[in-house]
């Protein structure tokens, strides 16, 4: 069992690849209950993977991963089904259902796994789609909103449950600095005022300095986790060169 | 004070009613998570529908947690929702709660909440109709006019042909087509023959199953059942290849740098069609007449005879015909495919409405084809 219940996540010598070809191995970490957690690296340095594993999508090679107190890796269907319901997923495009609108997107978890009467689920609904501000949107199809509201409906939808854990996917790729900046300030809001714990992949700056409480550093070369800590102190203090180059945004080719 | 408590005897109940003098108390207590309120909500809904109140205090001083549907059913006690025409208020929620209990007002509720569309008038649908039916026929129009300049500008100038993809294409819709064409020619020629054999022996005129089959498969069968599964296989592949192209803005990739994606990627489809379905046409009038033979010789009737009993029947006219309604077809099912790819709209299932539309089309127009071939050769017989 995971020993500590202030860890949201634990993350036990895990090893992830496929077709017989390691990507990532040796990672052991934990996420604190409540803090934004972030998972750095360069480009094709296995960060989406790592998510990819961590949300249960793909088995990985060997390791553990413990969701709360429940461990993900091996669970039967029935314990896989209660520990993917601790958690909501925004993926890197938002994957809302092109075929709803933006409420029925939402309402869809609610009228999944829950038994309340319609006029609550449209409620919660609404009330989740406000706290995002696309409650003016709700009648709209996914095709007629903008790629930030795109991603703000989609978080919508993984906090339609009132999960602990949210994990985005590259929250503000491809969202212009103040679309970006917002969506900031609702993963603080939504951190800070509702306990949520955060698991994102990203590699905007800005985003990190703003949002995260720890980071981890994956390394594409020696696939594993190069660099762990607070965001500032990596930037001013990493033993590791190209951690230091990161943070402070310098051409390797210097 | 003479206080009446009901229904405590109920263990998963987290409300106690209590009633003093015409206010109705609610007192609420322990986890409010979607599982407890959906087992409390319609409960105390219909409890509270029995009980008259003008007033009504909801105390939330007992709850000690509070998610999403928790608030939700906060607010809709605290709209009056479950006690109409009563003042409510609603109390003693924990602080960390309460703001978000107020973010989310009944107002925010009533503003918010999806209205049906307005209905169309019956007028108003029959018009768009219309407009849209005349809209695609100009765009088929105007897709002929874009193929033939291209055509002529590519014989102009042949080597602008990108032959690679045409020879791509044709493996793909023609040579890889072979397989279901001769099992399906081959049984309705079968079909067609054992089903005659048994009316025909009737009149001693079972040898004329070689003159039915050869008539049937060369002029009509053979041409028209090769359309369809070209339409159905190859014709829904171009739509759904050029459809996925345009979403993925491939086409205007082609068109920034120069390229018109007619004459790049439509000409090469069209041609490869042209040369395919009369060679493939061909090959399933002669997979059809084998069925027949088979039928005939299982009959007993031997093969020279059913070979010469054919050739009264059937003439190299008849091939040509055939042959001739094969290019049609392919023209028309490769021209259509390519059209209703390049029509596709934005949207998931922008690409699947376009296969379909496709297929539907395509088949529409090779049997109205077949019907003008019918009508021109008459007239020319004559």
């Amino acid at each position: 069992m995971s020993s500590d219940s202030a860890n949201a996540i634990e993350v036990k010598n895990l090893k992830l690849g496929y077709d017989g070809k390691i990507i990532l191995q040796n990672l052991n970490f934990v996420v604190r209950r409540g803090e934004v957690f972030v998972i750095l690296g360069g480009s094709g340095s296995g960060k989406s993977t790592l998510l990819k594993h961590m949300i249960g999508l793909y088995p990985p090679l060997e390791g553990e991963i413990w969701i709360g107190n429940e461990n993900l890796v091996g669970a039967s269907d029935e314990k896989r089904r209660q520990i993917l319901a601790q958690f909501g997923v925004m993926y890197q495009s938002g994957a809302l259902f092109g075929s709803m609108t933006v409420l029925e997107n939402v309402l869809l978890p609610l009228d999944t796994f829950t038994e309340l009467p319609p006029a609550a689920k449209e409620f919660i609904a609404l009330a989740k789609l406000k706290l995002v501000d696309l409650a003016e949107a709700s009648a709209k199809m996914p095709a007629e909103l903008s790629g930030g509201m795109q991603k703000r409906a989609a978080i919508a939808r993984a906090m339609a449950l009132d999960p602990g854990i949210l994990f985005l996917d590259e929250p503000s790729a491809g969202l212009d600095p103040i679309t970006s900046a917002d969506l900031d300030a609702l993963i603080r809001l939504l951190a800070c005022d509702f306990g949520i714990t955060f698991v994102i992949v990203t590699h905007e700056l800005p985003s990190i300095y703003a949002i995260a409480d720890r980071v981890i550093m994956l390394d594409g070369k020696s696939k594993t986790i190069i660099a762990e800590g607070k965001p500032e102190e990596l930037r001013q203090h990493a033993k590791d060169t190209w951690v230091r180059q990161f943070f402070n945004r310098e051409s390797s080719k210097n | 004070m003479a206080e009446k408590r009901a229904h405590i005897d109920d263990p998963t109940a987290l409300y106690q009613l209590s009633q003093e003098s015409g206010s109705l108390r609610i007192s609420l207590h322990g986890r409010l998570d979607a599982r407890n309120t959906a087992q409390n909500w319609p409960r105390l809904q219909q409890q509270l529908a029995g009980i008259p109140a003008s007033k009504v205090d909801v105390d939330a001083t007992g709850v000690e947690y509070c998610d999403g549907s928790g608030l939700a059913l906060l607010q809709f006690l605290g709209m009056g929702g479950m006690t109409p025409g009563a003042t409510v208020s609603v109390r003693g929620l924990k602080p960390e709660f309460q703001k978000l209990f107020e973010s989310f007002t009944p107002d925010d509720y009533q503003k918010f909440r999806p209205r049906p569309p307005p209905k169309g008038h019956l007028a108003e649908d029959v018009g768009l109709g219309v407009v849209t039916a005349l809209r695609d026929v100009r765009d088929q129009i105007a897709f002929l006019g874009a193929v033939s300049t291209a055509f002529v500008a590519t014989i102009g100038n042949p080597r602008r042909m990108r032959w690679r993809e045409v020879f791509h294409v044709f493996e793909l819709a023609g040579v890889n087509a072979l397989p279901i064409v001769s099992l399906i020619s081959l049984l309705v020629g079968l079909i067609i023959a054992f089903e005659a054999a048994q009316p025909l022996a009737q009149f001693g005129a079972q040898i004329f199953i070689a003159n039915m089959i050869g008539l049937l498969m060369v002029r009509e069968l053979g041409p028209m059942m090769t359309a369809i599964m070209l339409a159905g296989r190859s014709g829904s592949a171009f739509a759904a290849e050029l459809g996925t192209m345009k979403v993925n803005e491939e086409l205007n990739a082609l068109e920034t740098m120069g390229l018109d994606p007619v004459r790049f990627l439509v000409v090469q489809r069209i041609t490869a069609g042209i040369l395919l379905a009369p060679l493939l046409t061909i090959y399933s009038m002669f997979m059809g007449v084998v069925g027949g033979v088979i039928v005939m010789l299982g009959l007993g009737f031997p093969l020279v005879a059913i070979y010469n009993q054919m050739l009264t029947g059937v003439s190299l006219h008849d091939i040509i015909v055939g042959s001739t309604k094969g290019i049609a077809f392919g023209i028309i099912v490769a021209a259509v495919g390519c059209l209703r790819g390049l029509q596709t709209k934005k949207g998931p299932s922008a690409v699947g409405e376009s296969t379909t539309r496709a297929v539907v089309s395509s088949i529409l127009l090779i049997i109205l084809a077949d019907a003008g071939f019918a009508v021109v050769l008459y007239f020319l017989h004559s």
